[in-house]
């Protein structure tokens, strides 16, 4: 029944460890984000809340520690929040290997020298 | 582009380059660490494009999300702003001295790539940019263009805080300095919104962000004297009067707070919750005080 009790207790300590660095509003006080968001309703501010532990996850999941991943979410807004969630897999990622870029300029420059002399 | 057929808008340069703005090669796929490091460089940040790797690649895509790239720019304390997706737009921020970290598709040879223009030549048709690794690459304007169009033409600058890009609306300017702050990096934002107010001084949302930002820090006399400038100017501010209210009552001076609390949940509107739960607060204080 205690180690129930202790286990539960734990869980409930866990989730608010994760969340807490994100409740970075001062008690008492209305933050600027949802004044110039004005489309923000307080259910959005819950959602956003809860969708920054979910992003933090499905960063984790593509490749960076827990740490890390806490703190890159906590440098986006509320809206990039909502922008990442789920689609972090489909958006585009810069990414293009060294080489690319130098065949790629060189044909659209051969072509676009062709289309000039002709 | 058709808009720059006609030639540039009166007063802007035929030709820019911005030699001053650092070079990071990049390594393998990290041409977002490298393309940032570039830009916070230029606006005065001491960083290499390798200690930006932790804070925007991603491993398992082999690249940098473009939220990723406003967002770490933050972290070190500068303002980071998504322009409006129109080619002047970019010209007009070089023509200001500020670089452009624009993001390209090199599709179907490869993929996404970051590269920052940092100048242009109108009558050649050229853009210069810092890209992969090379640290002057000249793409002319129409595959410039091909390049960047995919993107929908996303493009961002990275601005010190006592700065204002060129092509700044002053709506989204304000919720990227508030984004600044969100982060964390009161002291910087306080310096953002002080300039933003000496260019909009009526914008009653940056007069919150600033006395935020203030109290962030500490400063509750400096916050509670921009609150109540912002309370003459805009006397029906829930989250004003809420702010006013509570920073008075962090100073223990509840019984001056009272009326302005009080004033705050008789207007209602979508904080009313909050400007409640804030004068149960302190009514409980005064009634403790009582006691």
């Amino acid at each position: 029944m205690k180690s129930t009790f202790a286990t539960v207790v734990c869980r409930v300590l866990a989730a608010l460890m994760i969340w807490t660095p994100y409740q970075i509003a001062q008690a008492g006080m209305i933050g600027t984000e949802q004044v110039v968001q004005s489309t923000q309703s307080e259910r959005g501010n819950v959602a956003a809340f809860m969708s920054r532990g979910e992003v933090a996850s499905q960063l984790q999941a593509f490749g960076i520690d827990q740490k890390t991943a806490q703190d890159r979410v906590a440098s986006l807004s509320d809206e990039e929040v909502r922008a990442l969630s789920g689609k972090i897999d489909s958006l585009p990622a810069g990414a293009v290997d060294g080489w690319v870029w130098v065949v790629v300029v060189l044909l659209i420059a051969g072509a676009v020298w062709w289309a000039w002399k002709r | 582009m058709a808009e720059l057929r006609g030639g540039l808008p009166a007063g802007m340069p035929e030709q820019v380059e911005l030699k001053e703005v650092p070079f990071f090669p990049q390594y393998e796929y990290q041409c977002g660490p490298a393309a940032l490091a570039t830009a916070l460089g230029a606006a005065g940040a001491k960083v290499t494009a390798e200690q930006l790797v932790p804070e925007v690649y991603l491993p398992a895509r082999k690249g940098s999300l473009q939220v990723e790239m406003l967002a770490a720019a933050r972290r070190h304390g500068m303002v980071s702003y998504l322009l409006a997706p129109r080619f002047i737009d970019t010209l007009r921020e070089l023509a200001a001295g500020n670089p452009v970290v624009v993001l390209e598709d090199y599709a179907p040879f490869g993929t996404w790539h970051y590269a920052v223009a940092v100048g242009y030549d109108y009558e050649k048709g050229d853009m210069i940019l810092r890209s992969g690794e090379k640290e002057r690459e000249v793409q002319e304007f129409a595959t410039f263009e091909l390049l960047w169009r995919r993107s929908d033409y996303w493009a961002m600058v990275v601005m010190p805080p006592d700065r204002i890009p060129a092509t700044a609306d002053e709506e989204r300017w304000l919720s990227a300095v508030a984004a600044l702050e969100h982060a964390g990096g009161a002291a910087s934002a306080r310096t953002a919104y002080e300039t933003f107010l000496k260019r909009w001084p009526q914008n009653t949302g940056a007069a919150i962000g600033l006395a935020n930002a203030h109290h962030a820090l500490g400063e509750l006399r400096q916050a509670e004297r921009v609150l109540r400038d912002a309370a003459q100017r805009d006397p029906d501010s829930v989250v004003v009067l809420n702010n006013l209210a509570q920073t008075l009552s962090d100073q223990n001076r509840d019984a001056e707070a009272l009326p302005f609390i009080e004033r705050a949940v008789a207007l209602g509107g979508p904080h009313a919750g909050a400007a409640d739960q804030t004068r149960q607060s302190i009514l409980g204080r005064l009634a403790q005080r009582k006691n």
